[in-house]
């Protein structure tokens, strides 16, 4: 079983290095787009899936490291890698002053809050179109001067690998605890010894870190920055990467955002029924399989196939293992909302 | 200039009845099932779509297409709330506040690019009540914007009166202060929980019509209506009918004397969009639970 695993592995790797001699430049590009779509959503479920602040301005701040980086490059010169780790810096920054004015807010105000800030955002760039050239875009030079993309895709590759890599070091840390401790109940976990003002602040410096460096890399491919990278529908489209994937598994969403990228592309005669299919699907899954497709297919794999196959590889469904078979002591002790506490 | 501001303060009343229709159908919806409904935006404008073929392709005039739309958004909601929403209640789901914000926001997502397949991406205007406008010394207001305002305060009123005069606003209300005590007492929360859905979505797909002829419709009418209700529903208060109405008409003509006033006509109009937003984000950070709001309706 375990020889069948390395050989899988091996065979994935294979692929996945070698997709750019496999395909022709459109599903190349593709690709370097749903790199970019893994990281940004990746980052998202960080976020929300693990520390449960639902932010819906998280491609404000992919379009605010675009347009720093962007910025940067075409009023000041400054080199392209300077430029994207100054739109990191930016959004580390703007990201914990998101985070630090909404400690008192929880759900849905924080969602509002924050797709109010997304828009504020768009339309102020919309509106100094002398800075950032407005509707009509702000051409950016792309970091690399070659008409493939492969440069481009093995970039995204190591990008997205390291980004999984410190995401995926995180959850599995203290910290991760931290945060879905956050996420499941604050008081509880303040109460704990989880200091939630400082991780809640941390978990939204540390996403939207990400989601700046997935602008920047996407500013400098694309070569072309629009306001519409920071709209509600761009942001609609993560989410619904992220929760069909399953957000509370960064893998499971990584996956998910690769695998619809593609599969919408494969869909492209019907372009514009893009965002209604996924609408669709984000919420058939939160209907019916709340942790994500790829979960409830695990589980099913998992019926069908003879348990004696899996007993080799019981470590790997740890990260997509999230059924939740009992309702938590919370709601099973607590079935009322508590009255009269405002939102502090 | 003093006619000029007058007439915008005027069309910021206009406006601050929609505002706050479409707010009070969200803060019915709130109070009762508990949900920041992020989708309300979209029914609005459906509603203005339905009004719109209900004129094109059904004949129907159009004061009472406004009727028309407001059945449909009516039903529209009803079979949201039936098909997605009924896990908010069941005592099993885990985290329900982060469910009702997915779905909705999912439901949002869907609706507005339905729309952009079904109706296109241009605008389109339905005729219309009554064409000419009124003309009051140097004050002139076109009659759609007067119409818009009488069946705004109309639908208003009869919310109120709906509310607080009748057994089944009565038990809305029950269900909204504590759904446990109002099942004792014999009401059965599942219907009123699909009576709130629904009123709310017939007041926002009601205000749809009533701005269809004032501005155009367009699938993406919804997002700032949205965000403008969310501000207003903030501002007055979660959950309180009244302290929306005040709040609209606030932001209603605060937001016309914005754009009248602002020194740059270039941008005014851009940036007034931004002007509600900024309201909402500064009324989250300094007082969250609004001005007018009522202790039970407050967020958990």
């Amino acid at each position: 079983m375990r020889a069948l695993l390395a050989v899988g592995a091996a065979v994935l790797a294979a692929l996945v290095l070698g997709f750019p001699y496999l395909v022709n430049a459109y599903w190349l590009s593709v690709g370097v787009l749903a790199i970019f779509y893994a990281i940004v959503a990746a980052s998202w479920a960080l976020l929300a899936g693990y520390a449960g602040q639902f932010s819906f301005g998280h491609m404000a701040f992919v379009s605010l490291g675009a347009y720093t980086s962007g910025l940067l490059v075409v009023s000041f010169g400054v080199p392209i890698p300077l430029g994207i780790a100054a739109g990191i810096v930016m959004c580390a920054l703007v990201g914990s002053g998101i985070g630090f004015v909404c400690l008192r807010m929880r759900g849905p105000y924080l969602a509002l809050f924050t797709v109010a800030f997304s828009e504020v955002l768009r339309i102020v760039i919309v509106s100094e179109n002398e800075v950032t050239g407005g509707s009509g875009g702000l051409e950016v030079p792309p970091m690399f001067h070659i008409k493939s993309d492969m440069p481009y895709y093995y970039l995204g590759l190591v990008l997205l690998g390291a980004s999984l890599a410190i995401m995926l070091a995180l959850v599995h840390s203290r910290w991760g605890l931290f945060f879905r401790a956050i996420r499941e109940n604050e008081e509880a976990a303040a109460a704990s010894g989880v200091k939630v003002v400082r991780f809640r602040i941390i978990a939204f410096a540390i996403s939207s870190s990400f989601a700046g460096l997935a602008g920047g890399f996407f500013g400098h491919y694309i070569a072309i920055l629009t306001p519409d990278i920071g709209s509600v529908d761009q942001m609609g489209l993560v989410v619904a990467m992220a929760v069909i994937g399953g957000a509370e598994s960064i893998v499971a969403v990584t996956i998910g955002a690769l695998g619809l990228e593609f599969l919408v592309e494969a869909l492209r005669s019907y372009g514009q029924w893009r965002l209604v299919l996924f609408g669709a699907l984000l919420l058939l899954t939160m209907r019916f399989a709340r942790n994500g497709l790829l979960a409830l297919g695990w589980e099913y794999a998992k019926a069908i196939l003879p348990l004696s196959l899996w007993e080799g590889v019981g470590g790997r469904g740890r990260g997509l293992n999230m059924t939740n078979p009992s309702p938590s002591p919370r709601s099973a002790s607590q079935p009322e909302p508590t009255r009269g506490g405002g939102v502090s | 200039m003093t006619d000029y501001l007058l007439i915008q303060a005027l069309n910021g009343v206009v406006i601050g009845i929609i505002y706050a229709v479409i707010a009070a159908g969200l803060t019915v919806i709130f109070s009762i099932l508990k949900v920041v409904n992020f989708a309300h935006g979209e029914v609005f404008m459906m509603g203005g779509y339905f009004a719109y073929f209900a004129i094109s392709l059904a004949g129907v005039p159009p004061l009472p297409a406004i009727l028309v739309a407001m059945a449909i958004s009516f039903i529209m909601s009803i079979a949201i709330e039936r098909t997605l929403l009924t896990p908010l209640y069941s005592p099993t789901i885990e985290r329900k506040g982060d469910y009702g914000i997915l779905i909705t926001f999912g439901i949002s997502i869907f609706l507005r690019n339905l729309a952009l397949i079904i109706y296109g991406p241009y605008p389109l205007r339905p005729p219309s009540f009554w064409s000419g406008a009124l003309v009051i010394g140097g004050l002139i207001m076109t009659w759609d914007r007067v119409f818009a305002g009488a069946a705004g305060i109309l639908m208003l009123v009869g919310l109120v009166l709906f509310m607080n005069r009748t057994a089944w606003g009565e038990a809305l209300n029950a269900v909204s202060q504590s759904r446990e005590s109002a099942a004792i007492v014999g009401i059965d929360d599942q219907r009123f929980y699909m009576l709130a859905f629904g009123l709310g979505g017939a007041l926002a797909g009601g205000a749809g019509a009533l701005v269809g002829p004032i501005y155009s419709l367009s699938p993406s009418m919804g997002l700032l209506p949205d965000t403008q209700a969310f501000a207003i529903v903030i501002l007055g208060g979660m959950g309180s009918v009244g302290g929306s109405i005040i709040a609209g008409l606030m932001i209603g003509v605060a937001e016309s004397m914005f754009v009248a006033l602002f020194p740059d006509p270039s941008r005014s109009l851009t940036y007034a969009q931004a002007f509600s937003l900024l309201v909402l984000m500064v009324v989250l950070l300094i007082r969250p639970t609004g001005f007018f709001g009522r202790v039970h309706t407050a967020m958990e």
